[in-house]
């Protein structure tokens, strides 16, 4: 004798009472999400660069960071736990790992897409090869470089909801809570924004890399 | 004019992480309340409702007496939560006495049914971790084992527990995925009532998942806790422990010795003694079934009780 | 005993080979989902985004649809469906095919987008239908990218599939829910390295699928360095969550 009338898709009710909750679990995400680009970027620029410059180590590298992605990010979360406790340090670890095929596949790509004649041309002009890399190259790379920084971002905002399943999670702990209780109402307001701030971010970088490279097309 | 936009980029990326960094580790789940000048406790919850508003009881009676309280909810089962505990990444938690003795002494099946012994030989083991475990409250939430109503049919309509012996190797059971391991859950009813399952299904601890499966009949039989609000609903059929197989899993709060001095712990203790299992139902009713805030539903019972949320 | 003793140890158990709880089911399982979800996702993504592709048309709709799609994390979705249809496989499979058909929408439209339009001409001035210049001509050309798609959202729905346990379905992903819910971080490498390498096979059976499925004269190695290329414009999906 079920009475229960079906939970309704969104109770406006409780999104006026949470509003400073889901604010802050909002806050949380982004704040999880920069880190972890911004760090896998520190760490992808120099291994980029070492995989585009040394053509033998470009395999190994690429399948190593590839590797990574492979790995369940469940199951990477989950492994780092003993080591780093439920802290963000896991969450960021796990998050970084996955930022890194692509962050580093781009540069390389990019740094590779930069066509020879120009490299020449810019030996011809008496820059030395770091000069060359920061007023020539990296400029030419940034639009695939950037891309990868927008693919990298929107899916580590996916990512960090899983990280609610370790103590912090942003708007992935309103998904958990829909879960546990069995209440639509914060599921739906965890998808919502999700998906919102992945599409802006998305958008914006979009901008910036419009902005940044106005030569080109993309 | 490019190189300027270029340079903007690559500035723009600094400022973020300057700010990014500036920003800081964020803290647990809601925002702490007012200032507390009594300092800061960690309280932490289970992965299933009633956890989330015991924790917002014990929680928001120290808030109310000044503390700032940081809420961890959902943090997980207690293979997670006790380890956080004796870490210092949380400082309390709602325990249930019989249930944690049996965890941190491996179950050597030394509770009973009476609470304040179980809590003693509790206290035993935790005081080597500078641990403590408070007065245990009347109000206790034991294991309990269900059948749906179409279920308890097709094994002869069962009305205790030891009506199943003979289906020995028929039955699928459902519980958290810690079950096959807890002594008041699958080896404990293999053991006490004499017959093994069939198969085990890891869901949740009396959670949306489990009551699905049963209802789909996923599972025959289901683990729920005896202050679930949801049995009539759902045609549950609850089967006796005839056997006496669970002991006393009365809550008890469980915390830090550097945290609870005998301010904290009398208020703890006042909170514990007016708790009752009625209680814990009722409220388990309002947040599962009406989906009322757990913590409103806590604070309301502070309110009703004396006691000061702010 | 290192861990990693203890992990191989716990692969070679006889005890974790049998049983409904044991790896050849879990294993068959998985398998069988991500078959079924991928096949299914695929039915409906590569003719809609190889039409849109063709024709030129909606494709920024289609584009910022999928984007969107892909912008919902698998947690989510995996949840949503739960809510939708209840527990058991069925959400599971609603969930697997949502996350396979962006990325193959995506492709497929991108991929034929990128044809050199001289082709094109070449085939109407030849006097070919639409329907042949689609299948005969552009497919096969914009096959690397398209099957790039496959190839992504074929690993990505075993990956995923891993958490579909977290919402009481089986598969591999059980060992790593069950082992993170008991602390058992054995049973988690274990199952960790089982979906690792079942991703992996996954990904060399579809690169030899693609391998198989494009003309000969399409595979030299500029093109293969150029589809790398273009692959890394294009938008992947999550990774193995």
């Amino acid at each position: 004798m079920l009475l229960a009338v079906p939970d309704p898709w969104i109770r406006w009710d409780y999104v006026g009472r949470h509003v400073p909750d889901i604010w802050a679990d909002l806050v949380e995400h982004v704040e999880l999400t920069v880190i972890a680009v911004l760090a896998g970027l520190l760490i992808a620029i120099p291994v980029g660069l070492l995989a585009w410059r040394y053509r033998s180590t470009r395999n190994g590298i690429l399948a190593f960071t590839g590797g990574l992605y492979t790995i369940p990010s469940l199951a990477l979360f989950a492994l780092l736990v003993p080591f780093t406790g439920l802290t963000i340090l896991t969450s960021e670890i796990g998050l970084v790992a996955y930022t890194l095929l692509i962050l580093v596949r781009n540069i390389v790509v990019g740094l590779d897409g930069v066509p020879a004649d120009v490299r020449d041309a810019a030996n011809g002009m008496g820059y030395r090869p770091f000069r060359r890399l920061y007023r020539v190259e990296l400029p030419l790379a940034l639009p695939v470089i950037l891309a990868g920084v927008r693919i990298a971002t929107v899916t580590t905002i996916g990512l960090v909801t899983i990280t609610a399943l370790l103590g912090q999670g942003g708007l992935g702990k309103l998904i958990l809570e829909g879960l546990i209780r069995d209440f639509r109402t914060p599921l739906v307001i965890g998808i919502v924004l999700s998906v919102a701030l992945a599409v802006m971010a998305d958008l914006g970088l979009g901008l910036a890399q419009r902005l940044a490279t106005p030569w080109s097309r993309e | 004019m490019h190189a300027l936009a270029y340079r903007a980029v690559l500035s723009g990326i600094l400022g973020l992480s300057l700010i990014a960094s500036a920003c800081g580790s964020s803290g647990g789940g809601s925002p702490s309340g007012s200032a507390g000048n009594k300092g800061t406790v960690t309280v932490a919850g289970f992965n299933f409702s009633e956890s989330s508003i015991l924790v917002s009881i014990y929680g928001g009676a120290l808030k109310g007496d000044g503390y700032t309280v940081n809420y961890k909810l959902n943090l997980g089962n207690r293979e997670v939560v006790e380890p956080a505990l004796e870490k210092g990444d949380i400082d309390l938690y709602p325990g249930y006495a019989a249930t944690e003795l049996e965890f941190l002494n491996k179950g050597a099946g030394q509770a009973t049914g009476d609470s304040k012994a179980t809590t003693n030989k509790l206290n035993e083991l935790l005081k080597p971790k500078s641990l403590i475990a408070l007065d245990p409250s009347s109000a206790a939430d034991t294991n309990a084992f269900a059948m749906t109503k179409e279920g308890a049919a097709k094994f002869g309509n069962p009305t205790k527990l030891s009506d199943l012996a003979k289906y020995d190797g028929k039955l699928t059971l459902g519980g958290p995925a810690e079950c096959p391991k807890r002594p008041f859950c699958q080896p404990g009813l293999e053991k006490t009532y004499g017959f093994k399952f069939k198969a085990f299904k890891a869901l949740d601890f009396d959670g949306p998942l489990l009551k699905a499966a049963l209802t789909k009949g996923d599972v025959d039989l289901g683990e729920i806790g005896t202050t679930d609000a949801t049995v009539l609903d759902k045609g549950f059929v609850v089967l006796q422990d005839d056997k006496k197989l669970q002991a006393a899993d009365n809550v008890v709060p469980v915390g830090r010795t550097k945290v609870l001095d005998s301010g904290t712990t009398k208020l703890l203790n006042q909170v514990s003694a007016k708790l009752t299992t009625e209680d814990i139902a009722a409220m388990n009713k309002k947040a599962d079934v009406d989906k009322a805030d757990p913590d409103q539903v806590a604070k309301d019972w502070l309110k009703s009780h004396g006691f000061k949320p702010r | 005993m290192s861990f990693l003793g203890e992990v191989v140890s716990w692969l070679a158990d006889p005890a974790h080979w049998s049983g409904p709880g044991g790896i050849p089911t879990r294993l068959e399982e998985h398998v069988v989902m991500s078959l079924a979800a991928l096949l299914t996702a695929a039915l409906i993504a590569l003719p809609l985004g190889l039409t849109l592709g063709h024709y030129g048309r909606g494709g920024a709709l289609a584009i910022n649809v999928s984007n969107v799609g892909r912008a919902v994390p698998s947690f989510a979705i995996l949840v949503f469906a739960l809510q939708l249809v209840g527990v058991g496989a069925t959400p599971a499979f609603l969930a697997l095919v949502a996350l396979a058909i962006p990325p193959m929408v995506t492709n497929s439209y991108v991929g034929m987008r990128d044809i050199d339009p001289e082709l094109r001409d070449a085939g109407r001035g030849l006097g070919m239908r639409e329907r042949r210049i689609l299948l005969r001509l552009e497919l096969p050309n914009a096959m690397p990218v398209v099957m790039a798609g496959v190839r992504t959202a074929g690993v990505q729905v075993v990956a995923t599939a891993t958490l579909a346990a977290l919402v009481a379905w089986g598969g591999l992903g059980r060992f790593i829910v069950d082992g993170l819910s008991q602390r058992d971080f054995v049973q988690v490498f274990a199952g960790a390295v089982l979906v690792a390498l079942l991703s992996a096979l996954a990904e060399v059976l579809l690169a030899l699928l693609q391998r198989f499925l494009t003309p000969r004269g399409l595979r030299t190695v500029r093109a293969v360095e150029r589809n790398r290329a273009r692959a890394a414009q294009v938008p992947l999906s999550e990774p193995a969550t």
